[in-house]
């Protein structure tokens, strides 16, 4: 899962390179409208629904690990 | 290609990454240096149908409004409404269908008017999918989309498919084969009553065929036949058979012989003085396609149903792609008359002829308040959230907002509705003794002149209480250029300038703080 984790905010934010440390902080293009495409992947990709409270606390990288294995991604 | 889009909604994830969009419903910015324009309005989502409908039919005057502001030579792509966006219980009535309709027709109208408008319908893309799939309420909630982002990729192929269509030089003529093409059978072996045209299938199929090619020339395509028979068969069918549509007089032009086509059709360019690449060629025979396409590559050549019960799919097709002539303008030009007294009455209530009025019909009033218990949370998020007008984008919590009250900042929130509707609160600023420590406005509340409304307020504020002088300053981001010039716009001066972040200082007695009067303003 975290591969393609890291496949896909590397695709959605045209990073060069990308690692574990990627955050909203780090990365210029995870603004409100890249947020609402990450969701849209994260969905369709690992086949979830993902809740507005969760997509609020969903900053980086680690967030996204912890939100997913919460719904039962491995 | 760099396109404008205008829009009320969350629409960037379905257009491609070098277009660029207005503000939500903002139409108050009309930029020149780009290739062209779209138009994009969604149904609104409210609950009340008299503001519902009032604002949709707002909305065609602020099209008009716009595109008389454009260079006519740029193209403006035009997307219709969709009544039904979305599914719920008191707005889906009568009078919501209505000022739907209105809304379309008045674009199909402007689009009639200037040859760069051309009008997409949007519901020849949503009507694929059933209402759940093309609204989804938690995107609406949490990111102001009126269509789900899950069909961005369909999307963007449809609007391409389209744009493609539109750049296609319109075509001229049609040259149409006979046998088997209008209609079922070959003349030369079935005899006149054994060709099938009219009555039941297949001929039912190759009969309404040709009323379609009828309508096709009535608005004004040359047809033209082509067809390896026997001319005096044809001349007689023509005069016999009562099913036949098309006769004699339909046609401008034919090459009925035992000639190859590719010279035929060279003829009937020169004898109709057309250029062969204003022709379309349709013809059941492959071979003959073929032939065409190989020797005559300038003359459109579309591939012919096997099936004649395909020929209406057909037919659609072939006008769309050579013809362009939207059904949703023709079908709603019609249509436009016996609406016409509902058009009138929409405009005449909803008329405005430069910004100014807009604004005044527009009833805004504006709430400023001083932070309390129950704005904070709401000023500490638009601190977290806020991006493009933010002239300083420092992010607060919730508990930072309160030890800086306690530290003795001043710090107001605005609230503003109209008459379509309440936006909250939408904006705050944060004053630190004499500086200006934070200034922001949501971005869908920009456009009406409010952020300049609010900050003028204050500053009357603050000099009533003595404050003579007050500094400020512009921290750039990658997100926040448009507000590089805020301050100096405003009469601040601009003392200091490094790494693109500038400070300003302000004598408060030197700024023009006078505020149009429509503004309905109310300080708590």
């Amino acid at each position: 899962m975290e591969e393609k984790v890291l496949e896909i905010l590397k695709n959605l934010f045209e990073l060069d390179t990308v690692d574990q440390t990627c955050s909203q902080e780090t990365c210029d293009k995870w603004d409100s409208m890249g947020q609402l495409n990450l969701v849209v992947e994260l969905e369709s990709e690992f086949d979830v629904t993902l809740e507005p409270e969760e997509i609020g606390e969903m900053k980086s990288f680690d967030d996204i690990i912890r939100i997913l294995k919460t719904k039962g991604v491995s | 290609m760099n396109y404008f889009v205008f829009r009320n909604n969350t629409v960037e994830r379905f257009f491609p990454k070098d277009f660029t969009f207005s503000g939500y419903d903002d139409i108050s910015h009309v930029p020149s240096e780009v290739d062209g324009y779209v138009w994009f309005y969604q149904l609104p989502v409210k609950y009340e149908q008299e503001k519902l409908c009032s604002e949709i039919r707002g909305f065609a005057q602020k099209f008009s409004f716009v595109l008389a502001q454009v260079d006519a030579a740029k193209p403006f792509i035009v997307l219709t409404m969709d009544e039904g966006s979305y599914a719920v219980p008191f707005t889906s009535g009568v009078d919501l269908l209505s000022a739907v309709f209105d809304y379309n027709a008045s674009l199909a109208q402007l689009e009639e008017n200037h040859s760069n408008v051309k009008l997409l319908d949007i519901r020849e893309f949503t009507r694929q999918y059933p209402v759940s799939e093309v609204f989804d309420w938690k995107f609406w909630f949490i990111s102001q989309m009126g269509l789900n982002p899950r069909l961005s990729k369909p999307f963007a192929e449809w609007f391409a498919r389209k744009l493609d269509e539109i750049a296609l030089k319109r075509k001229k003529c049609l040259i149409l084969d006979l046998d088997n093409t209008l209609w079922g059978g070959v003349l030369g072996e079935d005899g006149i009553e054994g060709i099938k045209l009219g009555g039941d299938y297949p001929g039912k199929a190759f009969h309404y065929f040709q009323e379609a090619l009828l309508e096709l020339s009535k608005n004004g395509v040359i047809l033209t036949i082509c067809s390896k028979n026997n001319e005096s068969d044809v001349l007689e069918v023509w005069e016999k058979n009562p099913f036949m549509v098309l006769k004699k007089d339909s046609f401008a032009a034919w090459r009925i012989n035992w000639q190859d086509k590719a010279t035929n059709i060279r003829e009937l360019a020169d004898e109709l003085n057309i250029g062969l690449d204003s022709f379309v060629f349709i013809d059941d025979n492959p071979t003959e396609r073929e032939l065409i396409k190989q020797a005559l590559p300038m003359v459109e050549v579309p591939d012919f149903p096997t099936q004649p019960y395909n020929l209406p799919i057909f037919f659609k097709e072939l006008v769309e792609r050579y013809f362009r002539v939207y059904s949703i303008t023709s079908e709603d030009k019609k249509k436009t008359e016996q609406y016409k007294a509902n058009a009138q009455r929409a405009q005449a209530q909803k008329s405005f002829v430069d910004f100014d009025t807009f604004l005044k019909s527009l009833d805004i009033q504006i709430t400023i308040e001083e932070a309390n218990e129950f704005n904070i949370p709401r000023i500490a998020q638009m601190t977290q959230k806020t991006n493009q007008f933010n002239l300083t984008t420092k992010r607060y919590t919730e508990t930072d907002i309160h030890t800086f009250l306690q530290q003795g900042w001043k710090i107001w929130c605005i609230s503003v509705a109209d008459k379509f509707g309440d936006n909250g609160i939408t904006g705050c600023i944060m004053l630190k003794g004499d500086a200006i420590d934070t200034f922001l406005m949501s971005c869908r509340i920009l456009g009406k002149g409010i952020e300049i409304v609010f900050i003028k307020n204050i500053l009357s504020l603050l000099k009533e209480n003595g404050k003579r002088t007050l500094k400020a300053e512009y921290i750039p981001t990658s997100k926040n250029e448009q507000v590089k010039d805020f301050y100096d716009k405003l009469g601040f001066e601009r003392v200091s300038e490094k790494d693109g972040m500038n400070i300003y200082k302000a004598d408060l007695s030197d700024i023009d703080l006078s505020v149009k009067d429509y503004y309905h303003i109310i300080v708590k």
